[in-house]
C-alpha cells in the first residue's frame, strides 16, 4: 500500500525535520539478555513475582478445567437427562468458578504492581543517569528523544512486563491443556483442527506487522499536524499581523486530509484482519460439523466428544491470535527497552576524578565576601577535539577581582566561562581554583560557590519565589526579600500581579525579558557565591531598568571574583582586568583605561560599538 | 454548524446543553450514521442465523445417531428428510461458510465506513473549524492559555467530541438494537431460561458503572500526576544549565523522585480496586453459566428445550450478549470524556472574535500612513466574555487591573518616524498593537488617513502595516516562504528585493540552499541578527505604508546589533514608522520621541529638545553617553599627538 505523502512542491506551513527516532526500527527480535535485564527491575518485588508465576500457571489449567466441566455436564448428565448429575456438575462448576475468579484478582493485581515497579525504577534510573551527564550531552541530545524514553518507551516496556509475559503464559498453557484434551478425545479430528493453527498464526502476524508500520506512518503524519499547530499558536501574532489566516487554514486542512488518508489506510488493514479471524472460526465450525459429523456417523466417535470439540476449539484457537498480538507487543517492548538501556548506558564524557575533594569555603572564618582565586595556565580547549576554540589561554583572577571578557562572537568568551564553571574540562593546560586543579574539585562544591546569569535564563514552572530560591532551597521568604532588597528592586518584584508569589508560567511567559533577568540576578545573589559569572546578562533589559541593574551589580559583585561578558562600556569600565579575545587567543589585557590608551584591538572594538551609539 | 444559543461562558453550560449541541453536530452526518447502523443490523441477523445453523446441525447428528426427536426449531427450517446424512451436513456447513463469507465482506465494509465517517469527515471537519477559529482569536486567548493546552484542544479534545458520535451515539444504538434482538430471540427459545440468565445483567451494569465512577477519577488523577512528572523531567533538562550552575542536582533529583514516586504510590493504591472488576465480571458470567447448566440442563432433560438449537445456541447468544453489556461501561466512560472534550472545543468555537470588520467597512487597499491618536485610552475589559474567564484570571498578563493606556494624543504625518521609550509595562507594545487593531481602543479614537480604524476593512488595514517583533517568529519553512509569508504568491524577484532592502540577501546566499534553505524549528539555525533581518524583509515585502518595530534589537546580542541598523534605515524610508527602542543610536533616528510611563506620555520632542530638559530621557541618555564621552575623550587624546 503506497502511503500518500504531502507534495514536496507545496509551500507547506511546516517542514518537519524527521527525528532520528523516526529511522529507528520499531521492532526488535526477542533477546534473552534484554529480557533478563528488564526482569532484573522486578527485584524489589521478587516474592510477588514468584507467586505470580505460580498463579499464572494455575490459571491456564483452571480456564481449561472450567470449559471441560461445562462440556462434561452438557454431554453427560444433560444429554442423559440425569437431574442429580446436572445438579452435582453445576455445583462443581460453581465452586471451581469461585476459586478461579478469586485467584484472578491476585493474578491481575500482582501483574499491575510489578509492571508499575519496573516503570518506576526505569524512570528513576533514566533521570539519575541523565543528570550525571556533563553539559556537552545536553547540547547534543534532542530533548524530545529523552522525553519519549520516559513516556512512550517506558509504557511499551510496562505492557511487555505486565501483560505480554503473563498473558502469553496463561494463553499458551490453555492451548496445551485444551490441545491435550482434544487429542485424547479424538486424535483424528484434532489433527484436522491443528492444521489450521499455523495459517491463523501467519495471517495474524502478517497483518499485525503491517498494522504497526502503518501506525508509525500515521503517527508521523500526525506529528506534522501537531508541529504545524504548535507553530501556528506560537506564531499567531505574525499570522494575524500578516493576514495569513486563510492561507494557513488551507494548508492545515491539506495536512488533515493527508493524515486522514493514513488513518484510512490503517483502517483498511485492521478491517481485513478482524473479519478474516471471524471467517476462520466459522470455517472451523463448518469443518467440525462436516468432518465431525462423518466421524460420528462412520468413524465411531461419540456425539458427546463432538459437542466437547465445539466447546473446546475456541479455547485452543483464541490463544493463537492473542499470542500473535502479544508477540507484536513484545517486540515493540524489546525495541523500547533497547532504546532505554542505550540512553542509560551512555557513559558520561567525564566525571569528577575519584580523588576529587570539596572546594573549601573559607568565609565563615575569613573576612566576609572573600572571592575565589581563578587561574588559567596555558589552557587549550575544543568542544570537538579536532577543532580548538581556545589556544594557550593564561591569566589569573585574584580574589574579588572582576574580569571582563571582550571579543567578537566565536572568539572564545563563552568557552572560558564554560571552563570556569566546570561545564567542560580543558583539553590541555589547567584551570586552578584557589590554587587547586579544577579536576580535583568536586563539581557540586564548586557550583555551590558560584552564581551565574546568562542572556536567556531558564525559569521553572512555579512562583517567582520558587525560582529565586532555586539557588538555595532552604532560604526563607524573608531571606529572598532581603536579597531583592539588597539589589534595590524588591519594589519591582512586588509590583508583579501577585508579587513574589506570581506564577512564572510556561517558559517564563507573562514576564518581560527584564523581569526575568531580575529574578536571575536575585537568584545569583541568594546563593552568596564567591564566583559570579555574567554572560551578556544585561543585554535584554530595557534602558530604564538597566540603570537600576547597573547599580545593583555593584552590590552583587562586591567582594566576589567575577567574570563578565558584555558590550556596554558601563559594565566593562569598572573591571579590574579586561581580556580581549580573538580567535581563541588573548590578544590584549589590561584595564579599560590602559587598553584605550594603548589604542589597539580593544580601542578599535570599542570605537565600533560606541560610534554606533553616538552617530547612529 | 447549526445556530446555537450563545452560551454564557461564565455560567458553564450544563451537560444537557452540551449533549444537545453534540446531537446537533452528529445530525450533520445523519445519513452516514444511518448507513453504518443498517449494515450492523444485517450483520446481527446473519450472526444469529449462523449460530442457529450450528445448533440445527448438532441436533441433526444427535437425531441420526441417538434418534432423539427433532423439535421444531425457531427458523422453521425443515431439513430434507430424504437426503443422505452427509449431504445434509454439507448443506449446513455450506450455509455456515456462506454466511460467514458475507459477514466478512460486510464487516469490512462496516469498518471502512465507520473510519471514513470518523477520520475523513468528523475529525477533519471539526479540526479545520477549530483551527480556523483559533487563528482569529485575540492574543489575550493565547496569553491566557499555554501552547500545550491549545494544541490539546485541536488534537485530543476534538477526538473526544467525535467519540460522542461513533462511540456513544452509534454504539448505544447498536447496543440497543442487538440487545433487543438477542433478548427477543432468546425469549422465543425459552422465556424462563432467558429471564433466569439475564437476571445478572442489571447487576453487571450497575457494578460496571459504579466501578468506572470510582476508578475513572483515580485514573484521571493519575494522568495529572504523570503529566506533572513529565513536565518536571522536561524542565529539568531545559534548565539543566541552571541546576548544574548552582550545584543543585540532589534537590532536582529529589524533586523528580518525589514526582515519580507520587505516580507510583497513587497507582499502587488503586490497583487492588482495579483488579476487583474483571474477576467480578468473570464471576457473574460464570453465574450465568451455572444457571444455564442447572436450569437449561433441567429443561433439556425434560425435553422442553432442544439440545443443539436450544441450549448450545443459547450459550452462544449469552456469550455475545455479555459482550454487548460490557460495552455499556465503555459507552458511559465515552460520554464523560466526550463531554469534557466538547466543553473545551465549544469554548473555542464560541469565543467571540473581539476584533472584526464593522458592517460596511471602508475598503482602502492603499493607505497614506497618517496616524492620529485622539485621547486614546485602553483597558482590558473583564465584563466581556473572553475565551475562558478563569483562564484569563489565572494569567498574570491578562489579569492586570485598570487602564493600560490613558489619554494618548499623537499626530504622525505620513513618512514620519516615531520612537517610543519606556520601561517594561509602560504600555509601548499595547500602543503599537492598537494600530493594526490587535485590540481596540476603549476610549477616544485612532484615525488612519482620517478614518477611524474600526471603520476600515481589517484585512486592508493589516496588509498596509509591516510588523517586526522583539523576538521574531520564523516558521520551519524555507527562507523564501518565510519572507513571502504575508504574500505567498510573491515572485522570487520580489522576495529578493525585500531581502536586499533588509540587508539579508548576502547572508541568505551563503546559506546551504540559498533562498530554499529550510530553517530549523522556530528559525533556530540563524543568529538573532539574521532572524531579525528576515523579519524585516518579511515586513517590507508588502510595501506597507506603516511599519511597526517593537524593540527589534532587544533579543539580539549587542555585537550583531549593528548588522540590522542598515536594514532598519532602508526599511523605514518613506514609511510611517513606530519603533520601540532603548539605544540612543536608534532613538536619534526618529523624527520625534515619545517617553511613556504607566500608560501615559510623559515627554515628547526631538532628541535635541529632550536633551535640554531634565527628565527620564536625559537620565537614560546620560547613562549611555557616559560610554561615548569616554570615547570622545579618547578620540581627543588621539587627535592631539
Amino acid at each position: 500500500m503506497s502511503a500518500p505523502s504531502p507534495r514536496p512542491g507545496d509551500r507547506m506551513l511546516v517542514h518537519r525535520v524527521p527525528d532520528e527516532d523516526d529511522d529507528q526500527d520499531p521492532f526488535r527480535p526477542l533477546e534473552w539478555a534484554l529480557i533478563r535485564r528488564l526482569f532484573s527491575y522486578t527485584r524489589p518485588v521478587r516474592r510477588k513475582m514468584h507467586v505470580l508465576v505460580a498463579l499464572t500457571t494455575i490459571r491456564s489449567a483452571q480456564v481449561t478445567a472450567l470449559v471441560w466441566v461445562v462440556a462434561l455436564v452438557i454431554t453427560g448428565p444433560i444429554a442423559a437427562g440425569s437431574l442429580r448429575g446436572i445438579m452435582e456438575g453445576t455445583l462443581g462448576f460453581a465452586l471451581l468458578a469461585i476459586v478461579t475468579d478469586g485467584m484472578f484478582h491476585f493474578r491481575q493485581r500482582y501483574a499491575l504492581e510489578i509492571g508499575e515497579t519496573v516503570v518506576n525504577g526505569l524512570r528513576a534510573e533514566i533521570f539519575e543517569k541523565l543528570q550525571r551527564q556533563p553539559m556537552k550531552f545536553f547540547n547534543e541530545m534532542r530533548i524530545g528523544r529523552m522525553i519519549s524514553r520516559i513516556t512512550s518507551d517506558v509504557e511499551a516496556v510496562r505492557i511487555g512486563i505486565q501483560d505480554v509475559a503473563f498473558a502469553t503464559t496463561v494463553q499458551g498453557g490453555q492451548m496445551i491443556f485444551a490441545g491435550c484434551l482434544m487429542a485424547w478425545w479424538d486424535w483424528r479430528l484434532f489433527l484436522v483442527v491443528v492444521t489450521m493453527a499455523p495459517v491463523l498464526w501467519f495471517v495474524t502476524n502478517h497483518f499485525r506487522m503491517k498494522y504497526s508500520r502503518l501506525t508509525r506512518a500515521t503517527q508521523n503524519s500526525f506529528s506534522r499536524v501537531t508541529a504545524t499547530l504548535a507553530e501556528s499558536v506560537s506564531g499567531i501574532r505574525v499570522t494575524q499581523g500578516f493576514v495569513r489566516q486563510e492561507v494557513n487554514a488551507g494548508f492545515f486542512r491539506s495536512l488533515l486530509a493527508d493524515h486522514s488518508r493514513y488513518n484510512i489506510a490503517l483502517a483498511r488493514t485492521s478491517a481485513i484482519l478482524a473479519p478474516l479471524l471471524e471467517l476462520n472460526s466459522q470455517f472451523f465450525v463448518a469443518i467440525l460439523l462436516l468432518f465431525g459429523g462423518w466421524l460420528v456417523f462412520h468413524g465411531g466417535m461419540g456425539i458427546g466428544h463432538l459437542v466437547m470439540f465445539f466447546l473446546m476449539t475456541n479455547l485452543f484457537f483464541s490463544p493463537i491470535t492473542t499470542i500473535a498480538n502479544q508477540y507484536n507487543l513484545a517486540i515493540i517492548a524489546m525495541a523500547s527497552a533497547e532504546r532505554i538501556f542505550w540512553l542509560i548506558d551512555i557513559p558520561p564524557d567525564w566525571t569528577d576524578a575519584p580523588a576529587a575533594t570539596d572546594l573549601a569555603d573559607p568565609r565563615p572564618g575569613a573576612a566576609a565576601g572573600a572571592g575565589a582565586r581563578v587561574e588559567f595556565r596555558h589552557v587549550g580547549f575544543g568542544y570537538n577535539p579536532a577543532r580548538r576554540v581556545l589556544h594557550d589561554v593564561t591569566f589569573a583572577a585574584e580574589p574579588g577581582q572582576s574580569i571582563a571578557l571582550v571579543g567578537h562572537t566565536g572568539s572564545g568568551k563563552s568557552s572560558i566561562i564554560n571552563l570556569v564553571a566546570k561545564f567542560y574540562l580543558p583539553t590541555s593546560g589547567e584551570v586552578l581554583i584557589d590554587g587547586r586543579e579544577i579536576r580535583l574539585i568536586t563539581s557540586r562544591s564548586l557550583h555551590r560557590q558560584m552564581g551565574m546569569v546568562q542572556q536567556q535564563n531558564f525559569l521553572f514552572t512555579g512562583t517567582v519565589l520558587d525560582n529565586i530560591r532555586l539557588s538555595r532551597p532552604g532560604a526563607t521568604e524573608e531571606e529572598v526579600r532581603a536579597a531583592a532588597a539588597r539589589l534595590d528592586w524588591l519594589d519591582l518584584l512586588e509590583a508583579l500581579p501577585r508579587g513574589l508569589h506570581t506564577e512564572v508560567g510556561e517558559r517564563g511567559a507573562g514576564l518581560s525579558l527584564g523581569q526575568r533577568q531580575l529574578i536571575c540576578f536575585s537568584r545569583a545573589l541568594l546563593a552568596d557565591p564567591r564566583i559570579v559569572i555574567l554572560d551578556e546578562a544585561t543585554s535584554s533589559i530595557d534602558a530604564l531598568t538597566e540603570a537600576r541593574v547597573q547599580k545593583a551589580l555593584i552590590t552583587l559583585l562586591r567582594g566576589r571574583t567575577s567574570f563578565i561578558v558584555a558590550h556596554r562600556l558601563s559594565t566593562i569600565r569598572h573591571a579590574d582586568l579586561v581580556l580581549v579575545l580573538d580567535q581563541g587567543r588573548i590578544v590584549e589585557r589590561g584595564t579599560h583605561a590602559s587598553l584605550l590608551a594603548a589604542g589597539g584591538h580593544y580601542a578599535a572594538l570599542h570605537r565600533q560599538f560606541v560610534q554606533m551609539d553616538v552617530d547612529g | 454548524m447549526p445556530e446555537h444559543p450563545r452560551t454564557n461562558v461564565r455560567n458553564k453550560p450544563s451537560n444537557w446543553v452540551l449533549i444537545a449541541r453534540l446531537f446537533g453536530f452528529a445530525w450533520r452526518y445523519r445519513l452516514r450514521c444511518l448507513g453504518v447502523l443498517g449494515i450492523q443490523l444485517v450483520l446481527l441477523t446473519m450472526g444469529i442465523f449462523g449460530l442457529s445453523f450450528t445448533g440445527v446441525g448438532i441436533d441433526y447428528i444427535r437425531h441420526q445417531v441417538m434418534h432423539t426427536p427433532i423439535s421444531p426449531n425457531r427458523l422453521h427450517l425443515a431439513l430434507p428428510a430424504d437426503w443422505p446424512r452427509m449431504r445434509v451436513l454439507e448443506l449446513l456447513a455450506g450455509l455456515i461458510m456462506g454466511l460467514a463469507l458475507c459477514r466478512g465482506v460486510l464487516n469490512y465494509i462496516y469498518n471502512i465506513s465507520v473510519n471514513i465517517l470518523v477520520q475523513q469527515k468528523l475529525v477533519v471537519d471539526l479540526r479545520g473549524e477549530v483551527y480556523d477559529k483559533l487563528q482569529r482569536l485575540s492574543f489575550r486567548f493565547f496569553d491566557a492559555n499555554t501552547t500545550g493546552s491549545i494544541i490539546t484542544r485541536v488534537t485530543s479534545d476534538v477526538q473526544a467530541v467525535r467519540m460522542f458520535v461513533d462511540q456513544v451515539l452509534i454504539q448505544s444504538l447498536i447496543m440497543a438494537i442487538s440487545l433487543t434482538v438477542y433478548v427477543v430471540y432468546m425469549a422465543n427459545l425459552n422465556l424462563g431460561l432467558t429471564l433466569a440468565c439475564l437476571a445478572t445483567t442489571p447487576v453487571l451494569i450497575i457494578i460496571a458503572v459504579l466501578f468506572s465512577r470510582r476508578v475513572e477519577p483515580a485514573y484521571a488523577y493519575n494522568r495529572t500526576l504523570v503529566e506533572r512528572m513529565v513536565q518536571y523531567f522536561t524542565e529539568s533538562i531545559q534548565g539543566i544549565a541552571v541546576t548544574k550552575g548552582f550545584g543543585r542536582e540532589p534537590e532536582n533529583r529529589a524533586q523528580f523522585d518525589a514526582a515519580n514516586r507520587a505516580v507510583f504510590e497513587q497507582q499502587y493504591g488503586i490497583f487492588w480496586r482495579v483488579s476487583l472488576f474483571s474477576p467480578t465480571v468473570g464471576f457473574l458470567t460464570h453465574v450465568n453459566t451455572v444457571v444455564l447448566l442447572g436450569y437449561g440442563g433441567w429443561l433439556v432433560a425434560h425435553n422442553q428445550l432442544p439440545f443443539g438449537a436450544g441450549l448450545v445456541v443459547f450459550a452462544g447468544l449469552l456469550d455475545q450478549f455479555s459482550g454487548q453489556v460490557n460495552n455499556v461501561v465503555a459507552v458511559v466512560n465515552s460520554v464523560q470524556q466526550s463531554l469534557i472534550g466538547a466543553r473545551r472545543v465549544f469554548e473555542i468555537l464560541d469565543a467571540p472574535i473581539e476584533v472584526k470588520n464593522a458592517p460596511g467597512a471602508i475598503a482602502r487597499p492603499r493607505l497614506e500612513g497618517a496616524v492620529r491618536f485622539e485621547h486614546v485610552s485602553f483597558a482590558y475589559d473583564h465584563s466581556r466574555p473572553s475565551a475562558s474567564l478563569s483562564a484569563v484570571l489565572a494569567s498574570p498578563v491578562a489579569a492586570k487591573e485598570g487602564s493600560i493606556l490613558t489619554d494618548i494624543n499623537l499626530d504622525v504625518k505620513p513618512g514620519q518616524c516615531v520612537a517610543i521609550l519606556g520601561a517594561t509595562g509602560a504600555g509601548k507594545s499595547v500602543l503599537m498593537g492598537l494600530i493594526p487593531r490587535f485590540h481596540d481602543v476603549t476610549g477616544g479614537r485612532l484615525l488612519i488617513d482620517g478614518i477611524d480604524v474600526r471603520q476600515l476593512n481589517l484585512d486592508d488595514l493589516r496588509r498596509n502595516i509591516g510588523l517586526v517583533f522583539q523576538e521574531s517568529f520564523l516558521f520551519s519553512n524555507t527562507v523564501a516562504a518565510n519572507i513571502a509569508f504575508g504574500h505567498p504568491s510573491a515572485t522570487p524577484a520580489q522576495i529578493e528585493k525585500a531581502a536586499r532592502i533588509a540587508a539579508a540577501h548576502e547572508f541568505i546566499m551563503r546559506l546551504p540552499d540559498g533562498y530554499d534553505t529550510v530553517l530549523g524549528e522556530a528559525g533556530s539555525s540563524l543568529s538573532g541578527g539574521q532572524r531579525q533581518r528576515l523579519a524585516i524583509a518579511r515586513a517590507v515585502l508588502l510595501e506597507p505604508a506603516i511599519l511597526l518595530l517593537d524593540d527589534p534589537t532587544a533579543a539580539i546580542d549587542s555585537e550583531t546589533e549593528h548588522e540590522i541598523f542598515e536594514a532598519l534605515d532602508r526599511a523605514i524610508t518613506g514609511r510611517t514608522t513606530f519603533i520601540v527602542a532603548h539605544r540612543l543610536s536608534t532613538l536619534r533616528r526618529a523624527d520625534f520621541i515619545v517617553v511613556m510611563e504607566n500608560g501615559r506620555i510623559v515627554q515628547r520632542g526631538t532628541h535635541e529638545e529632550l536633551m535640554r530638559v531634565p527628565g527620564p530621557y536625559l537620565h537614560v541618555a546620560d547613562l549611555q553617553l557616559a560610554d561615548s564621552r569616554a570615547l570622545q575623550s579618547l578620540l581627543r587624546k588621539e587627535g592631539t599627538p
